[in-house]
């Protein structure tokens, strides 16, 4: 687990969004922490079961073994704890004991087996292959979709998951549809081929969670 | 005669491609009506087309089935944007 900033205080723990977005937003959302941390802010990014560094293979994690992880991550922190959920990230904070839920561009695990499913259509017919969306759903072996092996059971819980709606406080582009608390200018670095970074963004970012811990704590 | 909208369409998948693909502004306001796409942008392989396909659903409000996905609506920036002008605006 990564730790940034003071040893006492509020404390952010990030939940990176699911597979291959993780790697597009690390380096954005390490940019938050040390943001936070030149506020006065501590901050804390694990790696959860089957991402990172873990040892875990990908398609030996599930939804309920990441959330539990993550509640774990958290209790190991100084009180009040609140997360900041990037993307699919906001699927995994449901279990945590937590302040507060700052839930960047969040989205249902639903919208998520779409994407993945549309990256693997692109990807088969590329490769002049078929691929048959209906198959996750009766898939017995774990399949792979965008580079990443991910297991049935996963892709049968992610189609019902959703964000926890406790405590959240819940932030978008403002070139997004839906509905959110509060809009800030930025670009989708979860949808860019390569990791890539947004340092305005990030500032911004930073700047709205220290209003809204201050919030919460008062 | 373009429907009401189309330009707002024109600019919206303009910022997509920008957005998605990580192009400058100033190269993106010079695609037109005949620039290439699909085969012509280095940036724009088969995986960047899953994302630009969904950013623009997103910012639209539309829903792009998955048989309504051809070379030829990707061939050309007017093309793209004719396309989901075709959805967006009806």
């Amino acid at each position: 687990m990564l730790r940034f900033g003071p040893a006492t205080g509020p404390v952010i723990v990030i939940a990176l969004p699911l597979f291959e977005e993780a790697n597009r937003t690390r380096a954005f959302a390490v940019t938050i922490l040390r943001a936070l941390a030149e506020r006065g802010i501590a901050g804390a990014l694990p790696d959860l079961p089957g991402q990172g560094e873990s040892l875990l293979p990908t398609h030996e994690t599930g939804l309920a073994k990441l959330r539990t992880a993550f509640a774990a991550a958290v209790s190991h922190l100084e009180a009040p704890a609140f997360t900041l959920a990037i993307r699919s990230g906001a699927l995994l904070d449901a279990d945590a004991t937590v302040t507060g839920r700052y839930h960047l561009s969040p989205m249902a695990g639903a919208d998520l087996r779409r994407e993945l499913a549309r990256a693997r259509q692109a990807s088969s017919r590329e490769a002049g292959e078929a691929f048959d969306p209906a198959s996750l759903d009766t898939a017995s072996e774990p399949v792979e979709l965008a580079g990443n092996l991910i297991a049935p059971a996963f892709l049968a819980d992610l189609a019902a998951a959703t964000p926890s709606s406790e405590g959240v406080r819940t932030v978008r582009l403002q070139t997004e549809a839906k509905p959110a608390d509060a809009r800030l200018p930025g670009s989708p670095l979860w949808r860019r081929a390569e990791p890539d970074n947004d340092l305005a963004f990030a500032q911004a970012v930073a700047d709205d969670i220290v209003q809204w811990v201050e919030l919460c704590a008062a | 005669m373009q429907p009401e909208g189309f330009h707002e369409v024109e600019e919206t998948v303009r910022g997509v491609l920008r957005d998605v693909l990580g192009i400058s502004a100033e190269r993106a306001a010079a695609f037109d009506e005949a620039t290439p796409l699909f085969g012509a942008l280095p940036e724009l392989d088969s995986m960047a087309v899953a994302g630009v396909l969904t950013e623009v659903e997103d910012r639209l409000g539309i829903i792009i089935e998955d048989d309504e996905v051809d070379g030829d609506m990707l061939e050309t920036f007017g093309a793209l944007v004719r396309f989901a002008a075709s959805k967006a605006l009806t």
